[in-house]
Parts: structure tokens; sequence; C-alpha cells
């Protein structure tokens, strides 16, 4: 048989009562356990003068629990050989932790502790707001994520996806005790609760630590996602962030693309590898390959329960920044346009099918897709079914996700350099332009 | 009964081959799992590893080339090849080698340091030969010519701007090395300097290539669900016929020890102040490195550590603190970066920092402390190990460095081993305050939105 077509074991689902599910795959590669308890909603779903409350919420569950002090609990994690962070989305919010296998029941008994019985001190909320806070304000030495903030603020303004799961300053500041012991009162119940084990944990062990850590949590159910649809204002418009002495642009464009209830989701997936999902994509090709404009270019769509942002980026120096964003959009619109070739197809899903190994060569990879079906009500064969998904498209599917999906007249782009310097170009190299406008780099 | 011996075995097997060209010198311990080791009679180190835990490969090859190897002007040369050698050679348009590999699933990349190149490949296991093919095809057949040089060197002048003239942390990491190392090449930024970047020719590429990518400066490290035999095979044929080359010795000038305090400021548009301080440390090779590595992660290493929760958690006059000690074939740096939060300066910080360094010379740390460390070494490895590109990085990264395939393992040995006074011997040896460089950013002025009011 060949090796490519060896089968890859399964994650395991099971049942752990109340609505909680328990997910698991045994890897003894490395003697180490992952285990992951996350929750059914996220950000997007706290109040929008509090954002940030998810996040904040779950790092306060490692700053105090009964009998323990935050220092204790530090301690402690470490000296397991363990790590345990916290992952904040619109939609979920989650622990993560890994530990070493022979410390495992001394952690699970710990992370049950920190579960059931945290004791939200106010010092210690007070402490981690004021980390936050000078977390967000390091976070502007960081030109891309400066544009990755502006673009999710503005092209998703008025929606519960415009905002951050870190927060703002302003919101973090204004998270209280109750705010964070309601939350873990609402959220930190069974039937919103995901338990993922994988590594060197059997299945009967996996199901007794997911029952450890379920059990003693109040019944409860999911908490309900009534966010609408996101939609996008009409117009191309252009947002320059202006910070001082750039010699360099950080250049996002975004459009609305598909949920992946779609059924042009994969559709536009393959088509985008086309246009920049890979080293030798349309965008790369041009932008660096032949102009040597940036160090990378590329293009992706994202997935979450609802319909999110396709957004293409490069990041030019400032001289060539009006060029190569002109460039940048001639090669969308001659996408949306003209399509991909059978060619350009043929080749895309050859890359696709054959580098699917490499998004299921480990246990944990594996167990993350299934955590993300379970979490974001994916259709169940999203990531199971992935190759035959991308085998199915044709040239015409391809090009109709494309057609119906990208709207060239109704775009942002988002340009973080010294506007002094580029804003005039920019304007010019945008051709139709419905509104421009600058703010400072430092602007929530 | 006759034991079986595998590496007898290989030996005579290696014997056997039709045309002969490769020798099988021995196997590793690679924690539970065996490395073994051959070498073509042009001077190609090959290591073996057989992972069948998920149907792929990963396929690296590492150079013993890097910044240390330029000269002053022509800094940031090998790195310009991380990207050269993904364009024409002899037999491959441009694009073609980027396409053949995507085409079949490969996930592909390059890293340059100061000591060393590495290329890799990952693929779908049955796939794994078309890196064998192109590898000993860009290892000489390159095609240097003006308009490949050009468009590269743009490139790179971005990816610098990208990560050092519009980053601070770049920044301020470039002046700290050049100012730390005067003599040594690890005082000049592996990415080069700009102006050297825009100077390089044809001709100073085509001279670096002929020099450095020979295959007895090379090291092919193979991980995955391979057939050993096959690969073998398929390496020979591909790299027999390469000539080995006359690779020149090293031209290093060692500094001479530093016995003074140097210091710099700058100052960025930023809204904090941060701290870069380091002082000279040991070599990856030697002994003390791991038990400063120990040291480190007592100091810096997660949120129960010493500085960490003096700085960051009670006095909260930091937000970012981290400890490094250089992984470098010759003696590099025990650096701290720190960045001081709004409203403090890093003079207040290095107060806290040198009481702590202070502590650490003249008292032992806690065993409770010395547990923390070594569980979270521990931890770090095992991480490293987890998938097969891992196992392949870590491979060539200590063969190439130490000539040891396998010196991961014997770290966490030595961690194991380090005790209270060890940590207290090496903070006496090389954290030394009259002998270190520091480097301050500074706020170029009141925060934008401020300033626009």
């Amino acid at each position: 048989m060949s090796a490519a077509r060896k089968v890859l074991p399964a994650p395991a689902r099971f049942d752990l009562g109340g609505g909680a599910v328990g997910l698991h795959e045994a890897s003894h590669a490395v003697p180490l356990v992952s285990i992951a308890v996350a929750f059914r909603s996220g950000a997007g779903v706290e109040p929008a003068d509090k954002s940030g409350l998810a996040r904040i919420a779950m790092r306060m569950l490692r700053r105090g629990c009964e009998g323990m002090t935050a220092e204790q609990i530090d301690f402690r994690i470490d000296v397991l050989g363990a790590e345990m962070a916290v992952d904040t989305s619109s939609s979920t919010v989650a622990i993560h932790a890994q530990v070493i296998a022979r410390n495992v029941e001394p952690f699970v008994e710990l992370l049950v502790r920190l579960l059931t019985t945290p004791t939200f001190p106010e010092d210690e909320l007070g402490r981690l707001k004021r980390e936050t806070i000078a977390e967000i304000i390091e976070g502007r030495d960081s030109d891309r994520l400066v544009a990755q903030k502006a673009m999710q603020r503005t092209f998703f303004e008025g929606h519960p996806y415009s905002r951050n799961a870190g927060g703002t300053t302003r919101t973090v500041a204004a998270i209280g005790r109750e705010d964070v012991r309601d939350f873990y009162r609402r959220r930190v119940v069974q039937g919103n609760v995901v338990v993922a084990l994988s590594g060197d944990v059997t299945p009967d062990g996996a199901a007794e630590i997911a029952r450890k850590l379920v059990a003693p949590l109040p019944a409860g159910a999911a908490v309900v996602d009534d966010m609408p649809e996101p939609t996008m204002r009409p117009g191309r418009r252009l947002l320059v962030v202006d910070k001082p002495e750039r010699t360099q642009t950080q250049i996002l464009v975004g459009a609305m693309g598909t949920s992946p209830h779609d059924a042009d989701h994969v559709p536009l997936v393959v088509a985008n590898a086309v246009f920049g999902g890979t080293f030798t994509s349309r965008l790369m090709r041009e932008v660096r390959s032949k102009r040597g404009w940036s160090y990378g270019a590329s293009a992706r769509t994202a997935v979450d329960r609802h319909r999110q942002a396709w957004i293409m980026w490069t990041f030019p120096a400032a001289t060539d920044a009006a060029p190569c964003l002109e460039l940048m959009l001639s090669l969308m619109d001659a996408w949306v346009r003209e399509g991909v070739t059978p060619r350009e197809l043929a080749f895309i899903q050859r890359y696709l099918v054959r580098s699917h190994a490499f998004e299921i060569d480990t246990a944990a990879k594996r167990l993350h897709q299934a955590l993300d079906v379970e979490l974001l009500g994916l259709p169940a064969d999203y990531y199971s079914g992935w190759t035959h998904h991308v085998q199915a498209v044709d040239a015409a599917t391809a090009n109709a996700a494309v057609k119906n999906r990208i709207r060239t007249e109704d775009l942002l782009a988002v340009v973080v350099g010294t506007a002094s310097q580029v804003l005039e170009p920019l304007r010019g190299a945008m051709g139709t332009l419905a509104e421009s406008s600058v703010i400072p780099f430092d602007a929530e | 009964m006759a034991t079986r011996d595998p590496a007898a075995e290989r030996r005579a097997w290696a014997a056997g081959v039709p045309g002969r060209g490769l020798t099988y010198e021995r196997a590793h311990a690679f924690g539970a799992e065996k490395l073994h080791r051959w070498r073509l009679d042009n001077g190609l180190t090959v290591l073996l590893l057989v992972d069948a835990s998920a149907p792929v490969a990963s396929y690296h090859t590492w150079f013993k080339v890097g910044s240390r190897h330029e000269k002053p002007g022509k800094t940031g040369l090998a790195h310009l090849f991380e990207h050269l050698m993904f364009n024409e050679t002899e037999t491959m348009k441009a694009g073609v080698f980027d396409r053949k590999l995507e085409e079949n699933g490969a996930e592909t990349n390059a890293a340059t340091w100061v000591d060393w190149t590495y290329y890799y490949e990952s693929l779908p296991s049955d796939r794994i030969k078309l890196a064998v093919k192109l590898e000993a095809e860009r290892m000489s057949r390159l095609v240097l010519r003006e308009p490949q040089v050009a468009s590269e060197k743009e490139v790179v002048a971005n990816e610098r701007r990208y990560r050092v003239e519009d980053d601070v942390e770049g920044t301020a990491n470039e002046l700290l090395y050049k100012a730390a190392f005067p003599e040594h090449p690890y005082g000049w930024p592996t990415i080069g300097w700009m102006q050297d970047i825009q100077g390089f020719t044809p001709e100073d590429c085509v001279a670096f290539y002929r020099t450095y990518y020979a295959p007895n400066n090379a090291t092919v490290v193979v991980v995955g669900d391979i057939r050993e035999r096959d690969l073998l095979l398929a390496i020979r044929d591909a790299y027999g016929p390469l000539p080995a080359q006359i690779v020149p010795p090293e031209d290093i000038v060692p500094d001479q020890p530093q016995l003074e305090l140097r210091e710099h400021e700058i100052r960025k548009p930023t809204a904090t102040e941060k701290l870069l301080l380091a002082f000279k440390g040991p070599a990856l090779g030697d002994a003390d490195h791991a038990t400063l590595s120990v040291l480190s992660e007592v100091l810096f290493g997660g949120r129960a550590a010493r500085l960490y929760r003096s700085l960051v958690v009670e006095q909260e006059l930091a937000i970012d603190l981290r400890g490094w000690v250089s992984t470098f074939r010759d003696p590099g740096l025990f650096e701290c970066w720190a960045t001081a939060r709004e409203g403090h300066t890093t003079r207040e910080v290095q107060v806290v920092i040198d009481a702590a360094l202070a502590g650490v010379r003249s008292d032992v740390v806690t065993e409770d402390e010395l547990a923390r460390a070594k569980a979270r070494l521990e931890l770090g490895l095992l991480q490293q190990l987890e998938t097969i590109p891992g196992k392949a990085e870590q491979i060539g990264f200590y063969e190439t460095v130490l000539g040891d395939p396998t010196h991961a393992f014997d770290r966490v040995e030595a961690y194991r081993r380090t005790t209270a006074s060890d940590l207290r011997r090496v903070a006496r040896r090389y954290l030394v305050d009259r002998a270190r460089t520091i480097v301050r950013v500074l706020p170029e002025g009141p925060p934008a939105a401020e300033a626009a009011q």
C-alpha cells in the first residue's frame, strides 16, 4: 500500500452528559498530553462596552481558586511541566493546556479546581486589567497588528465581529468583578463546554479526565449565538492609519466572503488559493517574484460561524505603496471578471489535496479540526471530507463563487503608513473612491 | 542463536550497493528511536530517522554557512541565498522549483542565521524523492544572473524594512549585537546592512555559491515514513556525481574580552521604553550553556519566574520580559529584553533586574525554583519533538552547530544534573555588571492620538 494512502485514526466523540461533549485521539509519539476546555460562545456575545470580557474572565481562572493564590497556581502549573493559555475568538473561548504525561493526574486535579472553585479576587482582577491594557498599548508597536485591528473594526462596523477579542483600553477598564462572575455563571456550564484530549493518554483515561472536568460544572444550556449575518458598507473606501517614520506600509484589502455553510464556500476557498494562497499564486508572483515589492503577499478567506471577510495583504516600501495597491486591485478585478483557468484550477486542486497530509499529520491537528467542527457548528464532513470537496469543484463553480461573492466595487483598503507621505498617492491608486479617512495608529 | 545486528546489516548492505559511493557510519540513539548516519564519497552526510506516525516525510538540507562566513561590505550574502536558491537552475526556469513542490503538496521554506543555512521540504512520503532531485539540482546547478539577483535584493530590502527599520525590537537587537561584537561577525546582522544588500553583484553570489554550496559542507536529514534503502539509493544517485569543494578555513577575529559597560540609546515612535541588556555568554557546546539556560528559566521563564514575578506581576513596572542564551557555535550573549509600562522607565526596571542578578550571584536559588525551571525546559524539548519536521530540525541544528545530532537529549540530562550551586557559579562567571552591553529605546514624543488633538 502506498504510504500516502495509509489510513489515519480519527478523533472519537463521546457524550459527557448535560450537553457536554468529549473528543479524544491518542498519540504516543512523545510523552505529552494536550487538553482543551472550550466553550461554544466567545467575544461576539459580550456587551459592546465591555469587549475583552470573555478573555479576562477565562484568564481570571488562574488568578485564584479556593485554597490557592495566583502565585501558587502559576508555580504549580510550571513545576508539573505544563502550560496553560487562553484563546478567544468572536465565537469561542478556550483554555488550551499541555502537560508532561507523567504529571497528567495532578494537573487535571488542578484544572478541576481552577474551573470549579475560582475566587476572582478583586486585587487580581485589577492587576489583570492593567496588564491587559499595557499589552494593548504594546501591540501598537506591530504595524501588522495595527492594520488587522483597524480592518476588523472598520470592515464589520456595527456588528459584533468588529470587536477585538482582547478589547480596548476603554472597554477593559470598564470590566468589573460582577461582570466576570456573571460571565462565569452563564458560560462555564455543562451544555456550553467541549473537552478535547490528545496525546499520550488512552481512550479510557481520556474519558475519565473529561468526566472529572465536566461533572462538577453546573447544568446549563449553550449560550445562544443570535448575531445577525454581517454586511459591509457599499462603495470603495480607504482608511489610512497614520504612524510616523514608516519606511514601509501594511496594506490590507477586504471584501465580504462566505460562511462555511454556503454552497459556494469551498469553491471560493479553492479559487482564492489560485489568487493568493500559495507561493506561486497570482498575487505573490506579480507583487514579489516579478517586482520585488514585498517580502510577502497573500489572500485568505476566514472561517467562522457566520459570513466572514476575504482579505488580501502585502507590505511594500512606502514609495511602492500606491503602485502596489493599484496592482492588487487590478489583479483582484481580473480574478473576479475572468475567474481562474482550468489549468490553474487543476494545479491548485493537486496542491490542496496533497498538502492536506500536513493538516492531519498529528493527532493534535486532527483533534483541533474536530473541535472546530463542534464549536463552530461546521458541516460534519467539513474537514473529514475536505479533499473530496476540493476535487468536486470545477471551473464554473469556482468562478461563479468569485463573481457572486467578491465585489470589487464594495471593498475596504486599510493602509498603515505615514499619511503625509502615502495618502494622496493611495487615493489615486484606489480609482473610484466613495470615502477616505485618516486615523492615528493608537485610535481604538 | 545468532543475534541480529542492524548496524552490521546496514554496513554489509552499503558495501554491496552497485557503484558503491555510500558508507554506513553509525547509529545514534534518538530517544527510543535510532538515527542512522551515512556518508557519500564526496563528503555529504546523510542522517535518516524512520518515523511512520503519519504518511509524510521532512527533507532538510543544512549547510555549514551563515553570516559568520561573510566579509565586511558583503553582509547579508548568506541570507540572500535563502532567496536565490528558489530561483532558476540549469534545468528549471524561474518558478518551476516552487510549482513542482506545490503541485506535489509540499511545504517548503528556508532559514539563515549566524552559523548555518537550511532548506526544507515536507512532502507526502510517497513523493519524497522529488525533494532529493530538486535539492541535488540546486546544490550544484543554480543560475545566478542579474535579473534574479536584482529582484531578490529588492525583496530582501523589503524584508529588512519589515524586520528591522520599522520594527522597534529588530532595530534594538541589531544595535545590541553591533555593540557587543565589534570584531566577530556576530556583530553584523544576518539579514545584512541595507547598503550591502543593495550592492551585491551576480559575481559576489557565484563566488559564495561555489565556495559554500558543496556536498562536503552539507548534511541531509530525512525524518518520516520512508523506505530507507530506496531513499539512500536515490540520494546516492542524485548527489554522488557532485564534486566536493575546498571550503576555506574560517577567518574569524574573536573579540577581546569585554571589560567595560557599553551603553546606547535610540528613539523610536513607540509608547513605552524598552531595555535590552546582555552579558557575554558561553558557546552552545560549552557545558555552562545548559546551566545558564536553567538560570535564565529561573529568572525569566513563565509567570512564576523570579524576575517576571517582580517586574510584571508585583511591581507592575514592565509588561514584556524575556531572557535567552544565544545558541551559537562561538560564545554569544545572555540577553534580557524588557518593555517598561507606560509611565515607567527602563532605569526603574534595571534597578530590579540588577538586584535579582546580584541575588543569584550571592545566594543559591531554592530547590522549588530549580525544579520549576527544569520541568519547563523538559516540556519545551518534548514540544519540539512533537512533529516530524520538528525532529528533523533538531537533528540538523545540533549536527551542524555541534556535530552531534542527538544533543537535544544530552541537554535534558544536563538540565536534570544541574544544581543550585551550579547556577550560582555561572551567575558569578557570566553576569558581570561592569562588562555588559545595554540598549535603551525611548519614545520619540507624545502618543499620536494626543498629538492630533
